[in-house]
């Protein structure tokens, strides 16, 4: 029964192949790297600015994938979780005057805490009601800036101190960058790490199958519950970023527009997908951009994007990538 | 090993499975036959955990896993399979046989996270153990497909591989031979034997009569929820009451 000969035979094929495999990858990501740190010699202050955005967004985008993508589950929390990280990243500085790596880790942890809540109706409830959940979450969240009004300044938002530390690279649109782009790398670093392990393959068992998964062990509600923790960990300092990168935080910036946008990058980036999402995040915060000479094509371009993608390429730009590039197919990819 | 002791399973009002006993020794294979709707699959749930049995109670290794989560019950060395499949369709075969080592894989979500050594050994073993298993039933060449594109033959030796994998005591399979060609079937029954052989205790719930003649040691007969024959599958074979549930009375 067994065939020892032909199990070796592919076993050494495999480790050539995957060997070959690590060592482009290690090489495409050392290119990577090098581009990403020189960058902010090729680009203007507003160009700057918009790549700030992009590696902002590559961060949600992940974060939001993790639940809609890998878990598979029907939560549109996300704007919220981005609100509740910014908002806390902004009134820790203010109110204690927090340190900002300090009140980059309140983000973290508020959007984690909210995640942990989005979870626990996850448990109960699926599909279209979880959707319609989440979504009453978020508008909650936003009475709640209005309304606290005394915490949290109001409808009309409120300035976040600009750390000095930021300034020293010359300019601060860089100094928020590199910072930016450590803090993203360490983030999508580990969550590919994450998924790779058992527990992104537990989140992926839940999306394929709940019973099944429960029969080998798997406890549904635990995978939920991480899977959603970590999705508002990342979101939430995303949030952290967003409040740096604008200087303010105005509860209007986490609404149905903000949760729009997020889940476009994750369909149009393809679920399942850690590329995907970053090269959805570029192309949907730098296009709008281009386009913002034209009035009112921003919209249109944005909407006939996000239809032509789910009607030609369902899986999106990261099921283009694993269909024409093998060597940048991510395990556990949405099929 | 397994002692079933007159569960009775309900679902709202009609009762499934009527007072059942039945037991399952190591090294053994049982097999549950019964016309459709006897209550086979309802009976596999009530013990797995995925239906809470009414009344009655169910042992393993003397203790009672009776209304405990199916996970709870995998985490003791229990594993099924599925009637209308249990594979992971969208994983790997390797990350089908990578989930039956969830509870064995030693990774913490810290130790993931922040890429410790310690998980990423953990992970690296799991994975080396998987493809052994693989191996071990022939089959380490499917490793990299999508387990959604595999046969159903191929597809159950995965979902046994995943339950073998854990190192599984009592293996629980729902009509494993359901749209498997004849050649599948006899392998599967092989392999059946060759666990057996090992000391892994099976039931299976099968319609395939010459599955279950040539691998079971005992076979039990339901119907309508109720056990209407226990014995050897010759014997079974002669029962008057068995023919008459299948083919009516004379």
């Amino acid at each position: 029964m067994s065939k020892t000969a032909d199990s070796s035979a592919t076993g050494n094929y495999r480790v050539n192949h995957l060997a070959r495999g690590r060592t482009l990858r290690g090489l495409g990501l050392a290119t990577c790297l090098a581009l990403l740190l020189g960058l902010p010699l090729l680009v203007n202050e507003y160009q700057q600015f918009v790549v700030n955005t992009m590696v902002i967004y590559a961060l949600i985008a992940v974060g939001f994938n993790v639940v809609l993508g890998y878990l598979g589950q029907l939560a549109f929390a996300n704007a919220a979780f981005f609100g509740v990280g910014a908002y806390a990243t902004g009134l820790t500085m203010v109110h204690l005057a927090l340190p900002l790596p300090l009140a980059l880790l309140a983000a973290g942890a508020a959007g984690t805490v909210a995640g942990i809540a989005v979870a626990l109706p996850a448990l109960r409830v699926q599909g279209h009601y979880l959707a319609i959940f989440t979504l009453a979450f978020g508008e909650l969240m936003r009475w709640v800036y209005v309304h606290a009004d005394a915490v949290t300044f109001g409808p009309s938002g409120f300035n976040v101190p600009r750390p000095a530390a930021l300034g020293l690279l010359g300019s601060p649109e860089r100094g928020k960058y590199y910072l930016f782009l450590a803090v993203a790398i360490i983030a999508i670093g580990a969550t590919v790490r994450l998924l790779r392990s058992r527990f992104g393959r537990a989140f992926v068992a839940v999306r394929n199958n709940e019973r099944a998964a429960a029969s080998l062990g798997v406890s549904v509600a635990r995978a939920k519950i991480i899977a959603f923790g970590w999705s508002g960990f990342l979101v939430g300092v995303a949030g952290g970023l967003y409040a740096l990168l604008n200087g303010r935080v105005t509860p209007d910036s986490f609404g149905l527009a903000q949760l729009l946008l997020n889940f476009a990058i994750v369909m149009i980036g393809g679920l399942g997908s850690v590329l995907g999402s970053i090269l959805g995040a570029i192309l949907l915060t730098g296009a709008p951009e281009l386009l913002r000479n034209f009035a009112g094509i921003e919209e249109i371009v944005f909407s006939l994007l996000l239809i032509g993608v789910l009607f030609f390429m369902p899986k999106g730009i990261g099921g283009l990538i694993a269909a024409r590039i093998p060597a940048l197919r991510e395990p556990l990819h949405r099929e | 090993m397994l002692e079933v002791r007159s569960i009775t399973v309900r679902f709202a009002g009609l009762t499934a499975v009527s007072d059942l006993s039945f037991d399952v020794g190591e090294g053994e294979i049982l097999a549950i036959m019964g016309p459709n709707g006897a209550g086979k699959t309802s009976a596999f749930n009530a013990i797995t955990g995925f239906a809470r049995p009414a009344a009655g109670e169910v042992l393993f290794d003397g203790r009672s896993i009776t209304g405990l989560k199916p996970d709870a019950i995998a985490a003791l060395g229990i594993r099924r399979t599925f009637q209308n499949n249990g594979i992971l369709r969208e994983m790997s075969v390797l990350e089908n046989v990578l989930m039956g080592l969830e509870l064995s894989t030693a990774s913490s979500m810290a130790g993931v996270v922040f890429g410790l050594p310690s998980s990423v050994r953990a992970e690296q073993e799991a994975v080396a153990a998987a493809y052994a298993q693989l191996a071990s039933l022939g089959v380490s060449a499917l490793a990299e497909r999508p387990a959604g594109s595999l046969s159903f033959g191929q597809q159950r030796l995965v979902e046994i591989c995943r339950a073998l994998v854990s190192g599984a005591r009592l293996i629980m399979l729902d009509e494993p031979a359901v749209g498997l060609s004849p050649m599948e079937r006899l392998q599967l029954g092989e392999v059946l034997r060759d666990l057996a052989a090992r000391g892994i205790a099976i039931v299976l719930v099968e319609h395939v009569q010459d599955l279950v003649m040539a691998v079971s040691d005992r076979v039990l007969v339901l119907n309508y929820g109720k056990k209407i024959a226990e014995a050897a599958p010759e014997e079974v074979r002669r029962n008057k009451l068995v023919l008459e549930a299948y083919l009516g009375t004379a």
